[in-house]
């Protein structure tokens, strides 16, 4: 109680007299608290929209494709399902909207919403009856089209013949992930209308959604629901995937928050212990006053603790308020978990008290006697310092080397506290790297290929002919998407052909080899973790009724459907599922744009052609790039804050010797460069370091990355030397114009020759 | 009556392995209301011995009584609460809070003390008035010339009106007009009936005192009480040889 008056004035004078540093420390504990809670958040598996659109829709567990009417009764018997949602009739059609011609998936649901797996309204009304010319939108299609309430949509059905619809409503499902990463986009309408938009029922399919007691069950009744339907069968796809589905981003970027949220907790830590440290040091005479004074040893403690504790968690506080608000902003307020949110500040201000409470410790045990000297251990010369003076340096040079590393300890943390932030901004700028790679060299992501065209209402042979003629076009690879069944995985994958095998598509292999002949495949990482297959395994599929067994030869970079994709060539399929083919990839000239080929083969068709971009992974992506941004800017502040204070310690350490150095006659430029070196050194050394363990981790940290989301190894790119130089000469740089400052005014100043 | 006493106070330092005898058996007694000056030369203890009798250092062997009560075997936490009301402290260099305003510097014991910041406040502008410094309350240390600092610190040391005021070379940084300042403040506050122990290696200063301990080589060498002039009686007794 009586030191808390006391306690609180010193306290509060002490911040007052260094408030810039005070405040880099909170906005770097901040920083990085803000970013620890955005990534728990988004690994979280309640920020997954899946969850409560499963729980609002009463969705299905399982959903079944077929090409004819299966036996709602039979499926409902499976032990384990409660309830069947349709079966549904299914058109593909395509929707034509401002020029784009999006792939969708018109289904007929009635006018009374069923009970299970009923999309639900988020704006406008369900379709009735009265309004046969009415369609509901799921939500990401509708925002991915831009449509909006009473607008009118014409779709295209297979036939090639047009109808214009209106948007009654646009709902939301958990039966498909988002658009446009899940396609075909997906509508609704009354049955009687899509048999007028589609009377041909060979053209459609029938999709029927299963409600299970318990999720855990989906394998073995999916399983149950392959035997049973066989060859009628045509895609298995359950709750996982679409969760899966729904998540893919917000786990890369979680995972990416993470890993710079926990190394910047530990910069954060070491900053602030730095800072604590340094300033103990820098106060040992206050200390001793205070002590003098009647302070006891454990009170000293305490204040040091709660000074600098409390700037860690005004900082841990801020980055609190600061995580909720992004997460409130980008997710909605719905996303806020607070279990997770509690445990990150709970955590961060433990390491924050943890940090703070050695150089606190360390304060408290002060001798009291004021006049008792702290100066740094003399010694002698350091190696380096006599290796400077070997070779003949400036005496500014070589008195820096010495003071460099005159404190040990503290010369150590000073490295190791820059070294530590430098490291996640090289990672970062490896990150940026590789998204740079992925846009400029599509091929290596399997993006060989600018354009895929469809056929449309046009005759396969014109298409490829047409596509082959275009003059940006250099190479036309006939394709096909089907999907097949894995067994005893009982779910679809997709597998994907392209070109033949005599001269197969350019996948990018970075496992095995390339496939050569007829049976063989390369396959990407999600779909050999999926099977528990490596290369050189042969594997066993259905595509429709047919069995696909092909020998995995290689491992490709898959970055589309987590990897579980198997690539094969055209001769691989059979006939039925490749005649003609579905699709061609255009591989375009050097210096072609994609924009303006699609443009000519729309005017060239007619628009009959169906001409789609390949829309490269790291467009989707661009949001790492503000996240890399950000986090330099944080783990910038946390270097400052480290610099600051070895700049001050330095400073007071040779306080005495500038006037020895100035009576010995050197120049406050000398003297000013002496300050400079001493600092500038472990500058050098800590930015040189981090940089290296940076730049040699990274490539394998991404690596990690894509082998477990599934797009496999072998796609991360360190930055390139230029942005490490770079990189490297802008921290020094900024580093030491930050040192001059101080050693400027310090060696202008007059010094008087007082003890410590 | 007996305010401060030792007994066979010894301090012994052996950094580096090679003992050093600072203090070797100092008796030594300090009435209350005394003005004790222990002079002697660089390296002759008297520092280490009156941080010792502050508890600042501790002592290798013998004793230390204060106010009747032993205090030499006090841990370091109970000599600090000992510290806040009965022992103030005034140093060489001054020894002021230097983030700290003059009136917080000042403030700080009292507050320490349990004082209610009212009270420390109260406390505060008397002394800085007694001291002349009333109008740089707000003015950092640094602003000060040594001699304010040093009043600014003496005011500091008296905050708690303690029971002793232990000081160390108080002049020994100050210029001639500055020194008789502060010995002119520490000559009142004895007046008052402030028992002082102070150290000094200047012979002027030391006129000021009831009483002069020398010290050598850690030993009392002399101990000699200063005849007082007693004022009002001059005239009276003419005394000439």
């Amino acid at each position: 109680m009586t030191i808390r008056h006391a306690g609180s004035r010193w306290v509060r004078a002490d911040l007052r007299a260094r408030r810039g540093q005070a405040v880099l420390t909170v906005l770097a504990v901040a920083g990085i608290v803000a970013a620890l809670i955005t990534a728990a958040t988004l690994l979280e598996e309640g920020t997954n929209p899946w969850r409560s659109l499963f729980s609002q829709t009463d969705g299905a567990h399982v959903w079944i494709h077929t090409q004819e009417v299966p036996q709602a009764v039979r499926l409902r018997e499976i032990d384990g399902v409660t309830q069947v949602a349709g079966p549904y009739r299914s058109a593909p059609v395509s929707v034509v909207q401002d020029g784009k011609k999006e792939p969708a998936a018109l289904r007929a649901l009635p006018a009374a919403a069923p009970e299970v797996a009923h999309p639900v309204v988020a704006e406008g009304r369900w379709l009735d009856q009265g309004q046969l010319d009415g369609v509901v939108v799921e939500r990401s299609f509708a925002r991915e089209l831009g449509l909006r309430l009473g607008a009118p949509v014409t779709v295209t059905a297979l036939s090639g013949a047009r109808h214009t619809l209106y948007v009654r409503g646009i709902a939301d499902t958990a039966e498909q992930g988002f658009y446009p990463e899940w396609t075909p986009g997906l509508a609704w309408v009354l049955p009687d209308l899509l048999d007028r938009i589609e009377p041909a029922l060979g053209r459609s399919e029938y999709v029927t959604g299963l409600r299970l007691t318990d999720p855990e069950a989906t394998q073995v009744v999916s399983q149950r629901v392959v035997v049973m339907l066989e060859d009628k069968l045509q895609r298995v796809y359950t709750w996982r995937q679409v969760r899966a589905a729904m998540e893919l981003d917000n786990r890369l970027l979680g995972t990416l928050l993470a890993l710079f949220g926990v190394v910047g907790l530990v910069a954060a830590a070491l900053a602030l212990a730095n800072a604590a440290g340094g300033r103990v040091l820098g106060q040992l005479r206050d200390l001793a006053t205070l002590k003098s004074m009647g302070f006891t040893r454990a009170q000293v403690a305490g204040l040091l603790v709660v000074e600098h504790g409390a700037l860690g968690l005004v900082g841990v506080a801020l980055g609190g308020v600061a995580g909720l608000a992004v997460i409130a902003v980008v997710l909605g307020p719905s996303a806020i978990a607070p279990a997770p949110v509690l445990l990150i500040v709970a955590g961060t201000a433990l390491v924050v008290l943890a940090a703070v409470g050695l150089p606190a410790w360390r304060g408290g045990r002060t001798p009291p006697i004021p006049a008792a000297p702290s100066a740094p251990p003399r010694g002698h010369l350091s190696r380096l310092a006599r290796l400077a003076l070997l070779v003949r340096l400036p005496p500014a040079l070589v008195l820096g080397a010495r003071d460099a590393f005159t404190r040990r300890v503290p010369a150590f943390m000073t490295v190791f506290g820059l070294a530590v932030p430098m490291m996640m901004i090289t990672i970062g700028l490896g990150v940026w790297s590789t998204l740079d790679n992925f846009q400029r060299n599509p091929a290596q992501v399997g993006q060989h290929a600018a354009l895929h065209v469809r056929p449309g209402k046009l005759e396969s042979a014109s298409a490829e002919r047409m596509a082959k003629a275009d003059r940006g076009v250099a190479t036309v690879y006939q394709g096909a998407d089907v999907n097949a069944l894995a067994p005893g995985q009982a779910r679809s994958v997709r597998v994907r052909a392209i070109g033949n095998s005599a001269e197969p598509y350019p996948f990018p292999v970075v496992e095995g080899r390339m496939y050569a002949q007829p049976g063989e495949a390369v396959a990407g990482q999600g779909l050999l973790d999926l099977l528990r297959a490596k290369i050189g395994d042969r594997v066993r599929l259905t595509v429709g009724d047919s069995p696909l067994i092909v020998r995995i030869v290689g491992r490709t970079v898959e970055p589309d459907l987590d990897g579980e994709v198997l690539s094969v060539g055209l001769d691989s399929l059979a006939a039925k599922d490749t005649v003609p083919p579905e699709f061609y990839a255009l591989v375009l000239k050097d210096g072609a744009d994609a924009g303006e080929v699609r443009t000519r083969l729309l005017a060239v068709s007619g628009e009959g052609l169906d001409v789609q971009r390949v829309v490269n992974p790291a467009e989707r992506l661009t949001v790492i790039r503000v996240l890399i941004v950000a986090l330099i800017f944080v783990l910038s502040l946390i270097g400052l804050a480290n610099l600051l204070t070895a700049s001050a310690l330095g400073l007071r350490d040779h306080a005495l010797d500038l006037a020895v150095l100035k009576a010995m006659g050197l120049t406050p430029r000398q003297l000013m460069a002496t300050l400079v070196t001493g600092t500038g050194l472990l500058v050098i050394l800590g930015v040189l370091a981090g940089t290296a363990v940076g730049a040699s981790v990274v490539t394998g940290l991404i690596d990690l990355q894509g082998h477990t989301s599934g797009v496999g190894a072998g796609i991360g790119r360190p930055p390139s030397a230029t942005t490490l130089v770079l990189a490297v000469l802008v921290a020094v740089g900024a580093a030491l114009a930050v040192a001059l400052i101080p050693a400027r005014r310090a060696a202008r100043a007059q010094v008087p020759v007082t003890a410590r | 009556m007996t305010l401060l006493k030792t007994v066979n106070l010894v301090k012994i330092y052996s950094d580096g392995g090679v003992p050093v005898p600072a203090v070797r058996g100092v008796d030594l007694q300090v009435d209350e209301g005394e003005f004790v000056v222990i002079m002697g030369p660089s390296g002759s203890g008297k520092s280490t011995l009156v941080h010792m009798l502050g508890g600042l250092d501790t002592r290798t062997s013998g004793e230390i009584w204060l106010g009747g009560k032993r205090v030499d075997t006090l841990s370091e936490s109970a000599w600090a609460v000992l510290r806040r009301r009965q022992i103030g402290f005034v140093f060489q260099f001054f020894n002021l809070v230097a983030s700290m305003t003059v009136a917080d510097n000042v403030e700080l014991p009292a507050l320490l003390a349990g004082a209610t910041p009212g009270e420390a406040r109260e406390r505060r502008e008397v002394l800085l008035g007694a001291l002349n410094l009333a109008e740089r309350a707000d003015a950092a240390p640094a602003q000060l010339s040594g001699g304010e600092q040093q009043r600014v610190a003496l005011a500091r040391a008296l905050a708690n009106q303690p029971t002793v005021l232990l000081a160390d070379e108080p002049t020994g940084n100050l210029d001639s007009r500055n020194t008789r300042d502060v010995l002119r403040l520490l000559g009142q506050v004895h007046k008052d009936g402030q028992t002082i122990v102070m150290v000094t290696h200047d012979a002027r200063v030391a006129s000021l005192a009831d009483r002069v301990v020398s010290l050598l080589d850690g030993e009392i060498v002399d101990d000699g009480r200063i005849a007082r002039r007693r004022k009002g009686n001059a005239g009276e007794v003419i005394e000439l040889r």
